[in-house]
């Protein structure tokens, strides 16, 4: 057998960390590229799991950590990759280190540069909901635990640069080039939420109250914004009825997407679990088109969610949502298909159950031309019995990219993608 | 370390940046460990793991001559291999290092009471120091891997498994309980969402199993019994005999004069075979099998034989075989409504869609007319959830005992729309009504073909579970009454010429069996558990043994094909690397003092520790338990139900935990 070869890996969600892990078990070398400050993707953002109730940043930090420290893989972490192209049987990448202006190998992550930024704006991590400084980590359980100064925010006071014991901030940082090369790729870019904007009936955006499920997971979360209080945006008071939608921007020929986002009934219904738990006595109410607890444990769940937890499913679509100018109450409109009647219905607070989009970039499909279905998810050579090769020889897909689907499906086809880059890559 | 070297501590207490000192005064932290007993030397430190703080470590190892070092900082699960090689580097034992979380454990949750939370630091470093004095050099051992994998089940996962670990460069032992490779989806008529046809599809794999010269098949085939561990496993696998050696052509003249005729499982019964068959048109191998139960053993195929490839006189086969890793992808049994449900076996004209897919098969009982019992239907009713989604309280199972499937089976919902498809093809003018609960088109691309059957012309009606369809029988034939949520609960009575059962899927009836041969656990569901329901779908709580496909629960074909590559993928590991490392933090038994009374093994989840004979002592044998200690896991439960006092969890010993509590305890 020839020399192993190395594997690249795109997108350091939990797709492509489980990937990078299986193949740097193997023994190959993994160049792991994030684009983010931190690895950990879309499920370091969520409170708890369904249908398990495990915290998702208890579940998944060790496994951060089991990436961070691996042997066999080199993360290529605030980095993009700017070319791909063959040589032989092997690719060669080109990958951008996008300067951190901070010393990642004199940073110790000790938080004293952030304590003392002036700079405060709306956190990405938070969806905007908590404020971070203008040198951050986006979590504190971020992999690799280097601060990143957001050259955009940052007044260039020099505080930092002063306080920093380690003296790792370098203000002067240059972006820097590295190239490789590998016997295989895997493509784990994952998704962004729908828009909710797009669907402006329920008033997203224009609303205080009307929040995305992704939001609701900060508010949630214990390490979030409000210290994990659910609290209307408007008046920082705790909502005594809560509304979930189902299908935003998902099984909508409207807005052009035909397809279901398969997490979005799960995700609801443990959330609108966790609200009454929260606050017991929380009045909740999804409306749905079809609830589709599929995976294993899912319909026990959610059978329990209905008949422990009293959260109300109501079968319809919500035709439209109105403020209350004054309290900044949401006044639902839609139809209860079971009992034919309309219903108007006043809440607290909305949640839009959004789905998935693919967040696989234009730019990206230009370096790598990846073939995409009508939505943009990556298509794989069959879909029955090849579910992660792409018709790019070489090229692996998995996660969310390739459609929506949930944590542990997500997982293992990371895993199945990771065995064909190891048959690819062997040699 | 001799027993009388005088144990000498370092403690580093941790910053964690502000995260532990916000809130603990670890000035005063270090003040109080620097008077702990045996403790030479104790320091704070802004983040003790980051470079120049493992340094430090190395400096004081070597300086204060130090044989036992603590860090109190964060959790183990993060930084205590890191810091196990940090003293591994300085020449120590790695298991002489030990941990105290100050900051999961004291300054996160207490941030409000910081004198409270340094009094809690300072205890939590007391027990430290009380454990670390007894703290014993432990040796990370290491055992070979046998390079080969076995994979139980070769339907399209198992298959699937198969084929990447021989393409990655692994032997595979492939075991099939059935005479031909192939599974569940040979029975299967056109696959949704492409329309394909399920052999068109089955057929190349099936080929590239048989052909690939890393891979040795043993079909009619059965695990006996398992022994060994992560990379040392040995099973020991029976070969039915089929009765007919790979002589055979496959000419089929013996299936000609066979006079028995018996219900054809692979048609669920609509058709005949004879007690000499090949199972299904492009069976693998393409070798006949006798039926032996059913045949009369009348000697005319021996007859008509002309290559003498009949032998009735065939004997099983054992054999053993040495593997590494295991993949378990025994698929799933289909749910077989008991007489009544829904009028099964009662009315004539009711079918499961799995009989459904057989008639519509070109290759089935009616070469692909849908014609039940002479004639074809031209309404025909789908009720939905059929033994899946069965809510205790609205469902009465029909036996006592009964066990409910609470569980969706993924792929009925979509199958429904591939058949309404396949009908209304063949037969458009057919009448097509679907009743449903939930409408789960969930995949990719299956919305889409959920609007496709929709746009035939299907008839969607949705029922509650509390108020199930009724299917009853007149003159007339059959009629299915439904109370339909869409249109404001009314009432509606189809007359039906055929109804299909959308039956779910169940455990295989074998899968009992198979845990207590492989010591794999079960959900509630019955189905086979992983280890974790999101992070680790695919492993189960013993290393080495991996789940693939329907085992697990319901999948469709492309998730089944996933899950056979992901096994592949955990399987390949250890197989790669050509060693499993043996953790030391392990059971041991004082064989002195052990009375063999075998309450450990019956505890033990792993298999890891079992009686053996062991002596004889004065002729009589004696009883050990002895530990695998490659299975077992340090979980410790066999140390506690031990009423002698015999085993040890090494690197957690009573003393060592005793010393913790008096230390906690002030006594």
């Amino acid at each position: 057998m020839s020399e192993m070869q190395g594997v690249l890996v795109i997108g350091g969600g939990i797709a492509g960390m489980q990937a990078s892990l299986d193949l740097a078990d193997q023994g190959f070398t993994v160049y792991l590229v994030e684009r983010n400050p931190s690895i950990g993707g879309r499920m370091a953002q969520l409170d708890k799991t369904f249908p398990t109730l495990d915290c998702a940043s208890c579940i998944m930090t060790p496994k951060m950590v089991d990436v961070g420290r691996h042997p066999n893989i080199k993360m290529l972490i605030y980095s993009e990759i700017t070319k791909i192209s063959r040589a032989g049987k092997k690719f060669k990448v080109k990958v951008l280190r996008k300067p951190r202006y901070v010393d990642e190998t004199k940073c110790i992550g000790c938080g004293i540069c952030a304590q003392h930024c002036p700079i405060e704006i709306p956190n990405e991590f938070d969806e905007g909901l908590g404020l971070r400084k203008a040198v951050y980590v986006p979590f504190p359980q971020a992999v690799p635990l280097i601060y990143t100064i957001d050259k955009d925010n940052c007044i260039e006071c020099g505080l930092c640069e002063k306080v920093c014991g380690a003296e790792a901030v370098d203000p002067n940082q240059e972006p820097e080039e590295v190239e490789l090369e590998v016997g295989a790729i895997i493509v784990a870019t994952g998704y962004n939420l729908f828009d909710s904007r797009k669907k402006e009936e329920y008033g997203y955006g224009i609303y205080d109250n009307v929040i995305t499920g992704l939001e609701l997971e900060r508010l949630l979360s214990a390490s979030g914004p409000t210290g994990g209080h659910v609290l209307r945006p408007s008046d920082g008071k705790i909502p005594k009825k809560v509304a979930f939608l189902q299908c935003v921007g998902s099984r909508d020929e409207k807005v052009g997407n035909q397809y279901c986002s398969r997490v979005c009934c799960m995700y609801a219904t443990k959330e609108a679990e966790l609200v009454k738990e929260h606050v017991p006595g929380t009045e909740t109410t999804i409306f749905y088109m079809d609830i589709r607890a599929f995976g294993k444990g899912y319909e026990e769940f959610y059978i329990r969610a209905e008949k422990e937890f009293g959260i109300k499913y109501v079968k319809g679509r919500v035709a439209e949502i109105l403020e209350d100018t004054a309290s900044k109450n949401l006044l639902i409109r839609a139809e209860n298909i079971e009992s034919g009647e309309l219903i108007e219905e006043e809440v607290d607070m909305v949640i839009l159950c959004a789905g998935l989009v693919p967040a696989l970039t234009d730019e990206m499909r230009k370096i790598l031309p990846l073939p995409i279905d009508d939505y943009g998810f990556i298509t794989t050579a069959h879909p029955k019995i090849d579910p992660v090769s792409t018709s790019l020889k070489g090229v692996f897909t998995a996660g969310v990219a390739e459609g929506p689907k949930d944590i542990p499906d997500t997982v293992a086809q990371a895993s199945a993608a990771a065995m064909k880059a190891s048959i690819v890559a062997k040699g | 370390m001799p027993k009388e070297e005088e144990p000498r501590i370092g403690v580093y207490i941790c910053h964690c940046g502000i995260n532990i000192a916000a809130t603990v005064d670890v000035e005063e932290v270090a003040k109080y460990a620097e008077k702990l007993p045996n403790v030479v030397v104790a320091k704070h430190y802004v983040y003790v793991c980051s470079s120049p703080g493992q340094s430090m470590i190395k400096d004081d190892i070597e300086e204060h001559k130090l044989n036992r070092v603590i860090v109190a900082s964060c959790s183990p699960t993060m930084h205590e291999p890191t810091f196990r090689k940090v003293v591994a580097e300085a020449g120590l034992n790695p298991y002489l290092f030990e941990m105290a979380n100050i900051r999961e454990q004291c300054s996160w949750v207490h941030p409000k009471e910081p004198q409270k939370a340094t009094e809690k630091a300072k205890d939590l470093i007391k027990m430290a120091v009380a454990k670390s004095r007894l703290l014993e050099r432990l040796q990370v051992k290491e055992a070979g891997v046998t390079l080969r994998a076995l994979i139980i089940g070769a339907g399209i996962s198992g298959m699937r498994s198969a084929l990447d670990l021989a393409d990655r460069g692994f032997e595979v032992h492939l075991i099939e309980k059935a005479p031909s490779i192939g599974g569940r989806m040979a029975q299967l008529d056109e696959l949704y969402p492409t329309s394909e046809y399920a052999l068109d599809v089955l057929k190349p794999i099936m080929d590239a199993v048989t052909s690939h010269p890393k891979i040795k098949l043993f079909t009619n085939s059965e695990l006996e019994a398992l022994d060994g561990f992560i990379g040392n496993f040995k099973a020991k696998i029976r070969v039915k005999p089929r009765y007919v050696t790979n002589e055979c052509n496959a000419c089929g003249k013996c299936e000609t004069v066979c006079p028995i005729e018996v219900s054809n499982d692979f048609d669920f019964g609509l058709s005949k075979r004879k007690a000499v068959y090949l199972p299904f048109t492009v069976a693998m191998p393409r070798t006949y099998v006798i039926d032996y139960e059913n045949c009369n053993k009348c000697g005319k195929c021996i007859e008509v034989c002309e290559r003498g490839a009949i032998d009735l006189k065939e004997k099983p086969m054992k054999m053993e075989v040495d593997v590494g890793t295991i993949i378990v992808a025994t698929g799933h049994d289909l749910y077989e409504p008991p007489k009544g449900e829904y009028g099964y076996k009662v009315y004539d004209n009711i079918i499961t869609m799995p009989q459904l897919e057989r008639l519509l098969d070109e290759n089935g009982p009616t070469q692909g007319q849908l014609q039940f019992k002479g004639s074809t239907p031209k309404s025909v009713v789908f009720i939905s959830c059929v033994g899946s989604r069965q809510e205790p309280g609205i469902y009465q199972p029909i036996e006592k005992d009964q066990q409910l499937n609470r569980y969706c089976s993924r792929v009925c919902c979509t199958a429904t729309f591939q058949n309404v498809l396949s009908i209304k093809k063949k037969y458009p003018d057919t009448r097509i009504y679907y009743l449903y609960r939930d409408i789960r088109s969930f995949g990719k691309g299956h919305e889409e073909y959920y609007r496709k059957a929709s746009e035939s012309g299907v008839l969607f009606l949705k029922y509650k579970p509390e108020v199930p369809p009724v299917v009853s029988s007149d003159q007339k034939g059959l009629l299915v009454t439904v109370e339909d949520i869409l249109t404001n609960n009314e009432t509606i009575a189809i007359p039906a010429d055929l109804v299909v059962l959308n039956v779910g899927m169940i455990p295989r009836n074998d899968a009992s069996d198979i845990q207590t041969k492989l010591r794999i656990s079960r959900g509630a569901d019955g189905f086979f558990q992983e280890a974790h329901a999101k992070l680790r779908p695919l492993e189960t709580p013993l290393d080495g043994i991996y789940l693939a496909g329907t085992t697990q629960g319901p999948k469709d074909i492309t998730e089944s094909t996933i899950m056979g590559s992901a096994a592949a993928a955990k399987a390949a590991i250890p197989l790669a690397r050509g060693k499993v490392e043996v953790e030391p933090t392990v059971a041991s038994v004082n064989e002195d003092i052990c009375k063999g009374c075998g309450r450990c093994e019956e505890v033990c989840e792993y298999g890891a520790i079992k009686v053996e004979e062991t002596g004889p002592f004065d002729r009589v044998p004696m009883l050990v338990a002895k530990v695998t200690e490659a299975q077992c896991k340090g979980c410790g439960s066999c140390s506690v139900v031990c009423p002698n006092g015999a085993i040890t969890m090494r690197h957690f010993t009573k003393e060592q935990i005793k010393a913790m509590v008096r230390a906690a305890t002030g006594g």
